[in-house]
This record gives structure tokens, C-alpha cells and sequence, in this order.
């Protein structure tokens, strides 16, 4: 099944090539993977990648709603050993390192001592999309489907803080969680994040659309940073450490960065080491979540093509549709906006098909800033095969 | 008494309600990994950590991809490995999963 997708991924390179493009462009993300006949617990089905860290992803057609249901949504864990079982009466969350009094937890607490705020935002793995990126790049190779947008309800990171009392004027905050290695040596999955990235929108969540946490989602806490991509938000979290410097973590100095240029790319194979800097904002994006490729629709009838865009909080301003390839481009219809600025904008767009054959659908998202979603093949290639935004197309079949 | 107890916990449940009860099964994918030479060393190595669908999933690789992801393996995540095995890896994953490229 992955040799035949790569194989039609490596026939739509050569495709592109064939009409002048550069052999080492982006094309599609992989579109239409398989999903798997064991559902993991309190999922559905999902494309499975790997059990063991869990990998899970998204088929297209939740994308095709704004708020993506929990047991639809992707899941993503760095080490081979999540706790089986959280023992709430056991379970804390500690404030240590540089505070004025070292503090501790339990849910309860997180829910009832402090205020609850909620916030609708778009998680996304910064790998999501990697498998349209040419020469391969590394890293699981992820359709269009590592992403998701959830209601978050929690306490915000700064009261909890307060509460155990900043010393410093300048500080790092390093996150913990529950997961853990198979070696001693291997080093915890642990982010870090400087004071002036954590403003009042960061949350220590306890529910996601109004239940608790699914327990391959970090139950029972996991942090939110709307805007960022996901691994920075923390599963399981179990530990605050405030300290005065920067400390040197795998995690954050050679995993999830990008090469520190204005285009954030590189040349592949040159094997020259760039500099680089973390992935930290998305970067704005649509997909369609209906029709897929090789749906069949009949001549003339009304497709409602439906999907979603986002970008990192600065606002989607439109998204507009193209059915001629991309020589002209139509509005789409954007939903209220009313789940705010970090969360998916569902959009919609009818159109009666008029050729028989293959019909292609395009769509392009644009924000407030006017930064605009670009042509896959317009997009630098990164080593890591991060932050893919492609406009994203799909070819569907008039009958 | 032990009744008096029990109607306790019973009255009690629902006000701690978990939807998440008891241990969690993560379940086990066979994933379809191909057989040849060194593969008892990928079994012994790799296992520890992750399934086969990680390597899988990488999509075909150039030699010098797998031996930096070995390294990484070995030098920011402790696999422990003899010098012999390593080379042994290097060679079953671009054999099975390479693209033809050594760099």
C-alpha cells in the first residue's frame, strides 16, 4: 500500500517534470491512504503509521467540518512508552525551579481554583504534509491529515504561574510530560519556551469539545499554544520548571526547525550545514475536505466543494477556488468566523461541472497580513520537510 | 457493613465518572516488514523503541539518510550498538528501503 502511494507520487513528480517543472519541487501530499482495520482506543479507524509511538492521521473528510471530533483526531507521540493509566488521585501537575513557592496540582484543582477559559484552536503537527516534499524528506511521511481543531477549556498558563509566584524578570518555561523512553540515555521529550512566547491565550487544558482529553490526545492535560504547531503543546503534562537561561535540549536545538532564511529552505543534498531556527507559527493554509480525488460527481449537478483554512491567529481573510487549473480564481463562502481567529474557517463553494472527465478543484486560502498560500511547487524544500502549506488540489471525475 | 460500603462507591461513581477506565490496550499492528540479512539486528535494535511502521513510513531513502538516522539512533537517543551492528542496520535499511542513492 505505502510502496504504490510512493510510487504514484513519484509518477506525479515525474509528471510535473515532464512540463518544466523542477524534479525537486513539492507536488500533492499523499491523498487517499489506507485506513486501518484496528481503532486505537477511543479513536475511530485512522491511517496508522505506527502503533508504537502512536501515529495517527486524519482521512480528508473531516476537514470538511471546522471542529474535528476527538475520535478523529490525529494523534502524534515521540516516546515507545505512554503510561498506560493515569491515576487521578496520584496525579499532579508541579511548578518548580525558579518560583517563589514550588506548587502541585491535582485536576481538580486545575479545574476549580482557577479560571476556566476556552479557546478553539488548530493543532498541527509541523510535519503535516511532509510527503509532498521532493527529493523525500525525512521524517514519517504524512498526508494532509496531522492536523486538527478543537474547543480547548483550561487555566491559563500565566494564573498558574502567578499563583506559585515569578521571581524573574526574564525566564524560560520547560514543559514536561508523562511519556517515556525505552533507554535511560535517550532524552525526555521536553519543550521550552521563552516569556515573551507565552502570552494570556496559552492554556493548561483538562477538556477538548466539551469531554475530557482522550487519552492518546495527553489526557489528562496537555498545553495549548494556539498559533504554534504542535510540539510545543505538551501531552501529559506533568511538570512547569521555570528557569533563568536557556537549557540545551535535543528536543528543541535539533529536532523541529527550519533553516533560519527568509524562505526557510535549502538546497537538497548540499549537505551544508545551514542554520536553523525552531518552527514556531503556522503558516496559512486550506484544504478540501470534499470532494476527494476520484470522486465521481454527475455532469451539471451542484458540487459543494467544502473545506477549511487557518493560518497562525493573524486571520483568514479569504479563500478562493479555482475549477480552470488556476487561471482564474472565485471567493469561496466563509463560515462566521465565530470560533475566533486560531481556529479553522470552514469555507464552501458550488459549482456546476460542465465537462465530462477529469475536473480539477483548487483551493487557496489568503490572510489578514495578505500572506498568500502558495503553489506546492512554489515552496523551498526543508531537510526536515517541515511547514507545508501547498494550495491543495483534487481531481475528481465528471460522469 | 461490606454492603454499606459498596452502596457508597456505587452512589459514588458517578460523580468521579472516567471515560477512560482501567488500563489503556494500545493495540499491536502487524506491520509488514521485509525478511533478508541483518534482520534479527533490526529486530534486536529497532523494537526497542518503535515499530517497524516508523521505518516503513520514511518513504525510500538514500544510504547516507539511514546511516544519519542510525547515528541520530545511537548518538542523541542511546541505542546501544556495537560498531558491527551498526553497519549491519545501515546496510539491511537502505538494501530494503533505500532509493538507490548514496547521498
Amino acid at each position: 500500500m505505502q510502496r504504490r502511494d510512493f510510487f504514484k507520487k513519484s509518477l506525479a513528480v515525474a509528471g510535473a517534470a515532464a512540463v518544466g517543472n523542477s524534479l525537486e519541487a513539492a507536488s500533492q501530499p499523499l491523498s487517499g491512504q489506507k485506513v486501518s482495520n484496528v481503532a486505537f482506543p477511543q479513536k475511530r479507524p485512522m491511517i496508522t503509521y505506527s502503533d508504537r509511538p502512536p501515529l495517527l492521521e486524519s482521512k480528508r473528510d473531516v476537514f470538511s467540518q471546522a471542529i474535528t471530533p476527538n475520535d478523529q483526531f490525529f494523534v502524534r507521540w515521540h516516546m515507545p512508552e505512554i503510561p498506560t493509566h493515569v491515576d487521578l488521585k496520584t496525579y499532579r501537575l508541579k511548578v518548580d525551579g525558579e518560583v517563589e513557592n514550588e506548587l502541585s496540582f491535582t485536576l481538580d484543582q486545575l479545574k476549580t481554583e482557577f479560571e476556566p477559559v476556552e479557546v478553539v484552536s488548530v493543532l498541527q503537527c509541523g510535519g503535516n504534509g511532509r510527503s509532498a516534499y521532493a527529493p523525500i524528506a525525512g521524517g514519517i511521511q504524512w498526508g494532509n491529515g496531522a492536523v486538527g481543531n478543537a474547543k480547548w477549556k483550561g487555566a491559563r498558563l500565566r494564573d498558574i504561574l502567578d499563583r506559585a509566584g515569578l521571581k524573574l524578570e526574564d525566564y524560560w518555561i520547560s514543559f514536561y510530560g508523562l511519556d517515556k523512553a525505552a533507554y535511560y540515555k535517550t532524552p525526555n521529550f521536553i519543550r521550552e519556551m521563552h516569556k515573551e512566547e507565552l502570552g494570556d491565550h496559552v492554556i493548561v487544558a483538562y477538556e477538548m469539545n466539551d469531554e475530557e482529553l482522550p487519552y492518546l490526545n495527553g489526557y489528562p492535560v496537555r498545553l495549548i499554544i494556539p498559533g504554534y504547531y504542535s510540539d510545543s503543546w505538551v501531552k501529559m503534562l506533568s511538570n512547569l520548571t521555570v528557569t533563568k537561561k536557556y537549557q540545551e535540549l535535543f528536543f528543541m536545538d535539533v529536532a523541529y526547525r527550519v533553516p533560519d532564511n527568509a524562505t526557510e529552505s535549502e538546497e537538497p543534498g548540499s549537505h551544508k550545514k545551514v542554520k536553523t531556527k525552531p518552527i514556531t507559527t503556522m503558516n496559512v493554509k486550506s484544504m478540501i475536505g470534499y470532494p476527494d480525488n476520484g470522486t465521481k460527481v454527475y455532469l451539471n449537478s451542484h458540487l459543494t466543494v467544502r473545506g477549511v483554512a487557518f493560518d497562525q491567529g493573524k486571520g483568514i481573510k479569504e479563500v478562493s477556488v479555482s475549477i480552470d487549473g488556476g487561471k482564474t480564481w472565485e471567493a469561496a463562502i466563509l463560515d462566521n468566523g465565530k470560533n475566533g481567529r486560531y481556529s479553522f474557517r470552514e469555507f464552501r463553494y458550488t459549482f456546476n461541472p460542465d465537462k465530462y472527465g477529469q475536473q480539477k478543484i483548487m483551493t487557496r486560502a489568503t490572510n489578514l497580513a495578505g500572506e498568500v498560500q502558495p503553489l506546492a511547487e512554489e515552496i523551498g524544500w526543508n531537510h526536515g520537510g517541515y511547514k507545508y502549506n501547498g494550495i491543495d488540489i483534487v481531481t475528481i471525475e465528471v460522469v | 457493613m461490606i454492603k454499606y460500603l459498596l452502596i457508597v462507591m456505587l452512589t459514588m461513581l458517578p460523580l468521579a465518572a472516567q471515560e477512560v477506565k482501567g488500563e489503556m490496550q494500545v493495540p499491536y499492528i502487524p506491520y509488514e516488514i521485509k525478511m533478508g540479512k541483518h534482520f534479527d539486528v533490526i529486530q534486536a535494535q529497532c523494537l526497542m523503541c518503535h515499530s517497524f511502521g516508523y521505518i516503513i513510513n520514511q518513504g525510500p531513502q538514500s544510504k547516507a539518510f539511514w546511516s544519519g538516522k542510525v547515528k541520530k539512533m545511537k548518538n542523541a537517543f542511546g541505542m546501544d550498538i556495537s560498531k558491527e551492528d551498526t553497519v549491519s542496520v545501515i546496510e539491511y535499511l537502505f538494501k530494503h528501503y533505500g532509493n538507490g542513492k548514496l547521498k
